[in-house]
C-alpha cells in the first residue's frame, strides 16, 4: 500500500519503519529537512520529502491522488486537521488517520474534517489505564466507524454471571459478538460452547449502544 | 463590512466539459452538470453538514458541504456544475466542498 506520514517527529519516523517493515510504500513528509534526513539514513522503502503537508502542492509531490493512507502525526493538531481535511477534499484518499495531541480538541477529528479514524493517546492511555485496574467493569478500548462501533473489554470477576457459562448461554444482543479471551496471558479462539473462567478478559465488537447488554451478561446487576 | 460584487462582470458562462455521473472515476478531477434533487441537512456529531443529490440522465452524485446548513443558491430543482475530485465507493459518487455554479 502506498501510504503518506505527515510529520516526521519520532511518531511519524516510527510509523514509517514499522510501516516499510511490512512491505508498504512509506512517502513522509516534514516542513524540518533534520527531521526527513534522519529518516533518510535509517533507510528501507522509505522517501522523503521537505515541505508543509498542509500545502495542496506539497500533498501532490508526495503522490496523494493514489494515495492508499494518509497519516497526519505531526504534534499540532491544527496541522493534523488541515492535512485530513485536504487529504479528503482535494484527493479523496479513502483512509485518512489523524494523531489528537490535545484530547480538548478530539471532538474535531471527525468526518467533517475529513478524519476517518483518530487516535487520541491521552484517551488511549487513560482506557489502557482503566483496563489494568477495573475487573468486572466495561471498558471501551477502541472507538471504530466514527464511534459506531467500538471494541470493549471485560475482566471477568468473581460473581459475574458469566463466569461458569458458554458463550453462547450469554445469551448477548446480535449488535455484539465475542472476538477472543484472554486466558492466563494466552489467546483463547472463542467458540458458542467455550466455557468463560474468573479473571478471563473477554474482548468484543459491538455496534450501537451495547453497553446495557454487555453489563447484564457479563457483569451482572450493579 | 462585505463589499458589493460588480454586477458588471457576471461569471462568463462557457461550454463545460462534463462527465456523465455514470462515468465518474474515482478519485479524478471531474466536472458534472446536473439537478438538485434532493438537499439535506445531515448533523454529524452536532455539526451541520449540507448534503444534496445532482442528478443527470446517467445516475446521480452526493456532494456534501461540510459546517454549512445552507447555502445561498442551492435549492431544489437548479442546474447545477460541480468540480471536485470525485469518491466513488461501491455505486455512489461523492464529492466533498467541491466548487460549484449556479446555471439555471
Amino acid at each position: 500500500m502506498k501510504i503518506i506520514i505527515a510529520g516526521a517527529g519520532s511518531v511519524g519516523r516510527y510509523m514509517a519503519e514499522q510501516l516499510s517493515k511490512f512491505g508498504h510504500d512509506i512517502q513522509l513528509i516534514d516542513t524540518n529537512a533534520k527531521e526527513v534526513a534522519r529518516v533518510h539514513a535509517e533507510g528501507g522503502t522509505v522517501t522523503g520529502l521537505v515541505g508543509d503537508a498542509c500545502e495542496i502542492s506539497t500533498l501532490a509531490k508526495a503522490g496523494a491522488a493514489d494515495a492508499d493512507v494518509i497519516a497526519a502525526v505531526t504534534g499540532d493538531d491544527e496541522d493534523n486537521l488541515v492535512v485530513s481535511l485536504l487529504a479528503k477534499q482535494e484527493f479523496a484518499v479513502p483512509r485518512v488517520v489523524a494523531r489528537v495531541n490535545n484530547p480538548n480538541n478530539e471532538w474535531m477529528f471527525n468526518d467533517m474534517w475529513g478524519v476517518d479514524v483518530s487516535v487520541s493517546t491521552p484517551h488511549l492511555l487513560t482506557a489502557l489505564v482503566e483496563e489494568a485496574v477495573a475487573v468486572g467493569s466495561l471498558v471501551k478500548l477502541l472507538s471504530l466507524e466514527h464511534g459506531k462501533a467500538g471494541l470493549n473489554e471485560v475482566t471477568l470477576a468473581p460473581g459475574s454471571p458469566a463466569v461458569g457459562n458458554t458463550i453462547a448461554n450469554l445469551k448477548l444482543s446480535r449488535e455484539s459478538v465475542v472476538v477472543a479471551l484472554i486466558r492466563d496471558g494466552h489467546v483463547v479462539a472463542p467458540t458458542p460452547d467455550t466455557v468463560l473462567h474468573e479473571n478471563d478478559e473477554v474482548l468484543l465488537l459491538s455496534t450501537g449502544d451495547a453497553d446495557e447488554d454487555l453489563q447484564r451478561a457479563l457483569i451482572g446487576p450493579r | 463590512m462585505f463589499r458589493k460584487r460588480s454586477k458588471s462582470n457576471p461569471p462568463e458562462v462557457v461550454a463545460y466539459d462534463a462527465t456523465p455521473v455514470a462515468e465518474v472515476q474515482s478519485r479524478v478531477h471531474t466536472t458534472v452538470i446536473g439537478q438538485i434533487t434532493s438537499i439535506k441537512t445531515q448533523p454529524s456529531r452536532g455539526l451541520p453538514n449540507l448534503v444534496m443529490k445532482v442528478t443527470d440522465e446517467s445516475g446521480s452524485a452526493t456532494v456534501t458541504w461540510s459546517g454549512r446548513r445552507s447555502i445561498g443558491g442551492i435549492t431544489l430543482g437548479r442546474k447545477i456544475l460541480i468540480t471536485g475530485v470525485a469518491m466513488r465507493t461501491g455505486g455512489i459518487v461523492a464529492f466533498v466542498n467541491p466548487e460549484y455554479q449556479l446555471l439555471a
